[in-house]
């Protein structure tokens, strides 16, 4: 592939799924400084990778394998997110009250999703996606079977952190 | 909340990410005008520098060994002699070591699927641990370097006493840790307390990791 194709490709992938991009990094990095970081990150492996695209998978399952070995890749070098990580909880808690419903709620569910472990976090971002079950399997690689069964567990452990908050708050 | 709530809401972080999805066109231009820099031009400054002081010690102490070893033997002084080459062996498979878990992870997929490519990465990491039995089998002979001929002929039992302590204690601690330093023993304190440091921190969260990813695949 010459230099020009790929810039083309390239350019056309970011424009149309920089969304895919922003959501794991915001899953797996709540810093935004970080998350530049991170987000450049992953654009550079994206772009490293162009020339070893295989057509037979969807970009998107591409994109998402990219993204999320990236993140959690990211994660281990710099662990201490995890510190600031636990500083932005009590922020959240701060900040929250001047929120509309629906703001909060969608501040507790990422807050609840970067609760979980690094690849449950990976398998709720694609099952919020609304990947199938199949194409979830391909991306972490995974028979289906095992991530239904993952899936279920993890949507309980949301659920349950929800009513917790609920009755606390009642 | 029921699964259709969960997904609903969740798909309105679509509309968050429209006001914060400033991805400047010179990003991606930095990006495509980047050189493709090889493992050399990957590696973080100080760990570049470290291999460096590294190869620099196994070659210096190579060459001056090979020499004694070559020219005046006889005269040499044995003990120093085989402690020296002892030291400068070990640190030459370590650097072995790190040279392939360096060469292997520049060469790893990273398109594959995450559970492979994050199983891949986290042993290549655990290989870490492997410089770090190989490294610690080097204490004993930090006791025995200054040993001489003459000490054999001139010591009395006290003097040997405290030093064959520290040479005996060293080596016994040496061949348990390089035994016992492994991923299996992770979670016990000792292991916890040698792998403290800020530094060692990123294997111990692959370690973490690596146990979620033993669980996905099981």
């Amino acid at each position: 592939m010459d230099k020009q194709a790929q810039r083309h490709l390239f350019e056309g992938i970011i424009d149309q799924h920089k969304g895919i991009l922003f959501k794991v990094a915001r899953a797996y990095c709540p810093d935004e400084e970080d998350r530049q970081d991170l987000i450049q990150e992953m654009m550079i492996q994206i772009w490293r990778s162009i020339p070893k695209y295989n057509s037979q998978y969807k970009i998107s399952t591409w994109l998402y394998r990219i993204s999320l070995n990236v993140a959690i890749s990211f994660y281990r070098k710099n662990s201490i997110r995890e510190k600031r990580h636990t500083e932005l909880t009590e922020q959240l808690a701060e900040t929250l009250e001047d929120k509309s419903e629906n703001e909060k709620q969608l501040n507790l569910l990422e807050q609840f999703i970067s609760e979980l472990k690094e690849i449950d976090k990976a398998l709720m971002i694609l099952y919020l996606e609304d990947k199938r079950y199949a194409e979830i399997a391909k991306i972490l690689g995974m028979s289906v079977s095992n991530v239904g069964t993952k899936i279920g567990r993890i949507k309980d452990q949301i659920k349950l952190r929800f009513s917790q908050l609920k009755i606390i708050r009642q | 909340m029921n699964e259709l709530e969960l997904k609903k809401l969740w798909q309105t972080t679509n509309d968050r990410l429209d006001e914060n999805l400033i991805l400047s066109k010179r990003n991606s231009e930095d990006i495509v005008g980047m050189k493709v820099y090889g493992i050399i031009g990957s590696m973080k400054p100080i760990k570049f520098f470290a291999l460096l002081i590294g190869v620099f010690w196994v070659g210096i102490g190579g060459t001056a060994l090979s020499s004694i070893y070559l020219n005046s033997f006889s005269e040499a002084n044995k003990i120093f002699l085989f402690s020296a080459s002892f030291q400068v062996g070990l640190t030459a498979i370590a650097l072995l070591v790190y040279l392939y878990q360096l060469i292997t992870i520049y060469h790893v997929d990273i398109t594959d699927p995450v559970i492979r490519t994050q199983e891949k990465l986290l042993n290549l990491k655990m290989s870490t641990l492997w410089v770090a039995r190989i490294l610690l089998l080097q204490l004993p002979v930090w006791t025995t370097f200054w040993w001489n001929e003459t000490m054999l002929n001139e010591w009395g039992v006290l003097q040997w006493t405290i030093s064959l302590f520290f040479t005996i204690s060293f080596t016994a601690i040496a061949i348990w840790l390089f035994f016992n330093i492994k991923y299996e023993n992770r979670n016990k304190k000792w292991f916890q307390l040698i792998f403290s440091g800020k530094e060692w921190t990123p294997l111990m969260t692959s370690m973490k990791l690596l146990e979620q990813v033993e669980d996905y695949k099981g």
